[in-house]
């Protein structure tokens, strides 16, 4: 087999039904945000600064407890695991300065919400993004 | 006892809390509670190898570890209530139960206050607040959200103030290049604290004020930080005096030992790294007080973690020394001598390395195995409780603890 083709093969595998593609950072399509950086969504999602380019309050919203993709959401925004994304929510809430993104009971359920909560962002695989939607960050590839 | 009926209390305040928070959620048809109750604990042991001097946590414990394992020093309970008023409005009150002041393990109320954000950046808070006079000292209690067993005795240990009754207000700025954060606070103490045994040292009604900036950037903290109390009561130095046998009246012959309506004031530098698996984060502060009564201290500590899997090792380094407090006024050589004896119990030079890992056996909770090696000078009698005379300033601690959160 030639290199390129090998090389095609594992990204095929590593992309494919194998390993779970990278969350994308959605907000409603009428929200009217363009793009946030890297930084900003941390911000908003681990409580430091919840306020969207135009000054409006951000409402972040988090999959449920134990979903693979929060896992990997937060691995790729942080390079933390959850015990110590808990441990950092402990210190904000028993201090009484932040609460933690709110949590969603399903997948479905976070869209809803998405669509109905004034500032709500979210995270979500790319094939559950439509029209309602955009898609304001990426993680590099 | 107290320590029961206190939590009895503690319950009873949060049920009270519940019906008027159900009402809210379904007026609002919110999927998420407007009442989220949560709590946090440590069992935590320790025991030293040195019977000469009590190993304490920070000095709002009137005495501490011997050469047995004992769970006083670092086991507590808290309990928190969250109160959703609307999306800008919250409050918020949270009990803890530990070793306290007086020998008792009595709950209070550390924090009990309303929060509205008048905008995202801009965040008001009325009521009962712990204090955070250094970086993370308004979370000291939380073993869970904290790397070692508890938080440097040398450095957090003269903190004895853990809340206060008052207002403070917080505001962020998003530079482009990282968040700029302050912070100012200002109200009044609500605790007392230990003295010498029997006697206590009433904190109530001392007023404080302070505040700090923040900036953040990616994984990097940076704070700087200044509080002041101003001491409201006398501490009973000559009730402690007659009963060591010493029946003068120490504050008339050394009016510089009173504390009334004097300062202590905090300066700090802080930073934290936090990035992936390691953790990195050191402290600097310098205590300054206009009474003789205390001496000024300059303390500081060094802490870095590495992860691997669910076990996170750590190393820590820390420091504090204090200089030797002035007697300005004359007096008779026998009566200054005895003073001394007093103010020598405020000398502080001593370092400790402490060597621990913690490990995040299961789904909010973490076990803690830790040794601290503490090495003092002879004279080092401030960070410990009841030191003989005999007393080297050298111990070795050995603690373990279960942290949780629920």
């Amino acid at each position: 087999m030639r290199p390129a083709t090998c090389a095609l093969l594992i990204l095929a595998l590593l992309t494919g039904s194998g390993a779970q593609a990278d969350p994308v950072v959605v907000v409603p399509a009428r929200l009217g945000v363009e793009k946030l950086s890297h930084e900003e969504v941390t911000n908003i999602f681990m409580g430091r600064f919840r306020a969207l380019p135009s000054g409006a309050p951000a409402l972040p919203i988090d999959q449920p407890p134990g979903s693979p993709l929060r896992t990997l959401f937060y691995q790729r925004l942080v390079n933390k695991d959850q015990a110590s994304i808990n441990a950092y929510w402990s210190r904000l809430h028993f201090s009484g300065k932040a609460t933690p993104p709110l949590q969603a009971s399903s997948e479905t359920q976070v869209i809803q919400q998405l669509l109905t909560r004034p500032g709500a962002i979210a995270y979500l695989e790319r094939s559950q993004v439509d029209a309602r939607l955009r898609i304001v960050f990426e993680f590099p590839p | 006892m107290n320590y029961r009926d206190g939590l009895l209390r503690l319950m009873a305040i949060t049920l009270a809390a519940m019906p008027l928070a159900h009402a809210e959620s379904q007026a609002g048809g919110n999927p998420w509670p407007a009442l989220q109750i949560k709590g946090f604990g440590t069992v935590g042991i320790a025991r030293s190898d040195d019977a000469d001097a009590e190993f304490v946590r920070d000095l709002s414990q009137p005495d501490g570890l011997g050469k047995h394992w004992s769970g006083k020093v670092d086991s507590m309970l808290g309990l928190q209530a969250n109160l959703t008023l609307n999306a800008r409005t919250a409050a918020v009150i949270q009990g803890i139960a530990r070793y306290r002041y007086d020998g008792s393990w009595r709950p209070e109320l550390n924090w009990a206050f309303l929060r509205h954000d008048l905008t995202p950046d801009f965040t008001v808070r009325l009521g009962r607040m712990g204090t955070e006079f250094y970086m993370q000292a308004d979370s000291r209690m939380v073993g869970y959200a904290n790397l070692a067993v508890r938080p440097s005795a040398d450095y957090f240990g003269p903190i004895v103030v853990s809340f206060f009754d008052g207002i403070d207000a917080s505001m962020t700025t998003d530079t482009g290049a990282g968040l700029l954060r302050g912070k100012v606070f200002a109200g009044w103490a609500g605790e007392k604290t230990p003295f010498v045994k029997p006697y206590t040292w009433d904190l109530r009604g001392s007023r404080m004020f302070g505040g700090h900036l923040d900036y953040i950037n990616g994984p990097w903290q940076f704070r700087i930080g200044r509080s002041q109390i101003r001491f409201k009561h006398q501490q009973p130095l000559n009730e402690a005096a007659r009963q060591a046998g010493f029946p003068i009246d120490i504050l008339a012959a050394a009016p510089e030992l009173s504390i009334v309506g004097r300062h202590g004031t905090y300066d700090s530098l802080g930073f934290a790294y936090d990035e992936g698996r390691l953790q990195v984060q050191g402290q600097i502060s310098h205590i300054r007080y206009d009474t003789s009564a205390y001496e000024d201290t300059t303390s500081g500590y060094l802490i870095a973690a590495y992860r691997i899997g669910q076990t996170t090792p750590y190393l820590g380094y820390s420091r504090t020394r204090s200089s030797s407090a002035r007697l300005s006024t004359p007096m008779p050589p026998l009566i200054a001598a005895g003073i001394r004896d007093f103010i020598d119990q405020t000398h502080a030079d001593q370092a400790t390395v402490s060597l621990g890992a913690r490990w995040d056996f299961m789904q909010n909770m973490a076990l803690k195995a830790q040794l601290d090696m503490i090495r003092g000078e002879r004279d080092s009698r401030f960070p410990m409780r009841n030191a003989n005379r005999d007393w080297d300033g050298r111990m070795n601690l050995f603690s373990l603890a279960l942290d949780f959160i629920f």
